[in-house]
């Protein structure tokens, strides 16, 4: 998976390079408007990363210019500005998702993943991590083969655990996603449905597979074997 | 090109004059018109004196040598009269100063006792034609055709010369009003001038000062009153915008010294991996409070300064509720706190922005609430209003602090601050949205129990019928 970042801010575009690499992506990193449509028209990235306040050319231009010479990759704008407007404009222009800064980095990469993987929908009948099964068809969830009662809401966030297996999801997007909560909101909310959770599938269970990034979120991981 | 100066004193004067011009013209005419058929009735009457004069003298008398002594002696001294006598076959048998009438005069077939006027040797003439009855030389009756001309001259002269003089009058008595109108004007326009001095005088600075509502003219008080309306309005946001300033810096001032004693004391020494971890952890910690932060108070100051969208979407308070309730579930019991929700209304709304509203409201309820109480939303329809309750169960919110809890980081209490929570914008956040869709909310919090009341104007279409 090959992205593009246009950013000018040097720090940001560095450690948003940095960032995106060890998640696994091929990354290119342009720190001005005109360079990073040359970069985009001729390079074949799957992603775009566009920050909107540019140097030499805007955003705007930038992502004018793509979508007008054909290319139909996914584009995330970056604004510091969260005005209605900016928003409405880039949707219009053809930008897939925006996330205004400040942002958390693991936003971002929940979003990058997800703008990735539309489009491409695998369609599974259950997910797995460990022992643990989760049915989607008969919304049934086991552990060891032990059947797992679990609430409506708690199907759901571990269905959006397992997905997103190996990625730390922030609150934010938890709550939005299970919740449909999409503002911040108490975040406490997800620390306790978390727990309880883990309560249910993984703490009478060996090996644990919900781990709390500090300061970041919540991941599903089964934990390589010693 | 402006068909009127801008300027009002010279539009009041130079209406002012035209009106006065107007109004003396129609009376000139009017008056000269009664005049002029004044005279005329005058002349009527003379000429009908002077006809029933010949009429009585020739009634009396036949065509004898001395009928014209007889005539000239009546006629003397009324310097003003022609008269010309014609008997049947038209020959002239008495005149007296004949060169004042015209051919068209002694036409035999002009019409009878009409009044005519003519005109002739550039003096004007009045008269008329007439038959008379008389004698003959032989005593028989005979008729008479008797024309009679008056010189009146003078009076058309007069005429003339007094609506002469009117016309200069009308258009001295024109300059004259238009100079008082400016006067007029100008002394009726000093309030404007007084309220332009004291606008002068505004600035970002004194925008506490007001323009004197009660001095205003009548015609400018609604002026005034919206001038001093936007300057209300104007203080308000100015004072606002201070107040944000100030109160961002300061509730920046605590996340970022914490930031700078911890990286500097990290970096002072050589630490192993999961001291650093550690460290950038709680940085991270910090940096969220403050983005979450920034944001909360820009949304704020977007909401207040209404640049927000104005959603017209029918939203559900009831499906609002229970989907918060949903989410708040699992911490409410974990806290061994239950929450209830009854009634039903839709409002008018942007959805996700009351979603918003309602959940710091349970938030915070909940935060407040004992163990083993409930949380209990009411809704309920009230006139055009729809009412949304939270009521809590816990500690009283003193008195005076219930005036200030929907403000900007305003805390309960202060040591909350310490656990990295919500840096008191919820309730303010709150408030913005109600306000920002025309309602407004209220606290009271007695005996234990909080209650905050929302009031919406409820959703015009779909509304159900009251209740």
């Amino acid at each position: 998976m090959k992205i593009l970042i246009v950013e000018d801010e040097p720090k940001m575009g560095d450690y948003l390079r940095k960032g995106l690499l060890e998640a696994g992506f091929v990354v290119d990193l342009a720190r001005d408007g005109l360079d990073g449509l040359h970069l985009a028209l001729s390079g074949d990235y799957d992603l775009i990363v566009l920050d909107v306040m540019l140097p030499s050319l805007d955003g705007w231009g930038v992502l004018k210019t793509v979508r007008r010479s054909g290319h139909e990759m996914p584009v995330l704008f970056l604004t510091a500005r969260d005005g209605v407007e900016d928003r409405v404009r880039g949707l219009e222009l053809g930008a897939d998702d925006y996330l205004v800064k400040p942002f958390a980095f693991s936003e971002l990469l929940a979003r990058v993943r997800t703008l990735l993987r539309r489009g491409r929908s695998q369609e599974v009948e259950t997910l797995r991590a460990a022992d643990l099964e989760l049915d989607l068809l008969r919304r049934r969830v086991s552990r060891a083969g032990v059947r797992i009662d679990l609430t409506a809401k708690e199907f759901a966030l571990l269905e959006l655990l397992l997905r997103r297996q190996g990625q730390v999801l922030p609150r934010s997007l938890i709550a939005s996603q299970v919740w449909d909560m999409n503002f911040d909101s108490d975040t406490n909310v997800i620390d306790v449905a978390v727990r309880r959770l883990r309560v249910k599938v993984d703490e009478p269970f060996e090996p644990k597979v919900i781990r709390t990034v500090r300061g970041m979120g919540y991941v599903l991981e089964v934990p390589e074997s010693p | 090109m402006r068909p009127w100066p801008r300027s009002l004193t010279t539009r009041l004067a130079l209406l002012f004059a035209l009106l006065t011009a107007i109004l003396l013209v129609v009376v000139v005419l009017v008056q000269g018109r009664a005049v002029e058929e004044h005279l005329r009735e005058l002349d009527d009457q003379e000429l009908t004196g002077k006809v029933t004069l010949i009429k009585n003298l020739l009634h009396r008398a036949e065509l004898s040598e001395n009928l014209p002594r007889r005539l000239d002696d009546a006629f003397i001294g009324h310097d003003m009269l022609g008269v010309v006598l014609r008997n049947a076959e038209g020959r002239v048998v008495y005149g007296i100063r004949p060169e004042n009438f015209g051919e068209p005069q002694l036409d035999d077939d002009a019409v009878l006792d009409v009044t005519t006027i003519w005109e002739k040797g550039g003096k004007q003439y009045i008269g008329l034609q007439t038959t008379v009855d008389a004698l003959d030389f032989w005593s028989r009756p005979t008729r008479l055709r008797a024309l009679i001309g008056l010189d009146i001259s003078h009076q058309v002269r007069f005429l003339e010369q007094v609506r002469k003089r009117l016309w200069i009058d009308i258009f001295f008595g024109a300059i004259i009003a238009a100079l008082f109108a400016l006067f007029a004007a100008h002394s009726g326009l000093a309030p404007l001038r007084r309220m332009t001095a004291t606008a002068r005088g505004l600035s970002a600075k004194h925008l506490g000062e007001r323009l004197a509502e009660r001095d205003a003219p009548t015609e400018v008080r609604d002026l005034v009153i919206a001038f001093n309306d936007m300057l209300e309005r104007l203080d308000s946001s100015f004072r606002r915008l201070s107040d944000f300033s100030a109160d961002i810096a300061h509730e920046l001032r605590t996340p970022i010294s914490n930031l700078m004693t911890q990286t500097e004391v990290a970096l002072s020494h050589t630490r192993s991996p999961d001291e650093y971890r550690e460290v950038l952890a709680s940085n991270l910690e910090e940096y969220e409070r403050i983005a979450r932060m920034v944001s909360d108070m820009l949304f704020i100051a977007q909401a207040e300064e209404g640049r927000l969208p104005k959603a017209t979407e029918a939203v559900n308070l009831a499906d609002e509720g229970r989907a918060l309730i949903d989410f708040y579930e699992a911490l409410a019991d974990e806290k061994g706190v239950q929450i209830v929700i009854a009634g039903e209304a839709s409002v008018t709304a942007d959805r996700l922005m009351i979603r918003r509203a309602l959940s710091n409201l349970l938030s915070n309820a909940l935060r407040h609430s004992l163990t083993g109480s409930s949380v209990e939303i009411s809704i309920a329809n009230r006139a055009s209003l729809a009412t949304l309750a939270v009521k809590n169960y816990g500690d009283t919110i003193p008195s005076d602090q219930l005036s200030q809890i929907f403000e900007r980081f305003h805390r309960a209490s202060p040591e909350r601050h310490r656990h990295g929570e919500s840096a008191g914008l919820g309730l303010a956040i709150t408030r913005s949205i109600i306000e920002m869709h025309g309602g407004h909310i209220e606290v009271t919090s007695e005996a234990g129990v909080t209650i905050f009341i929302l009031h919406l104007p409820l959703a015009a279409a779909v509304s159900p019928a009251n209740t």
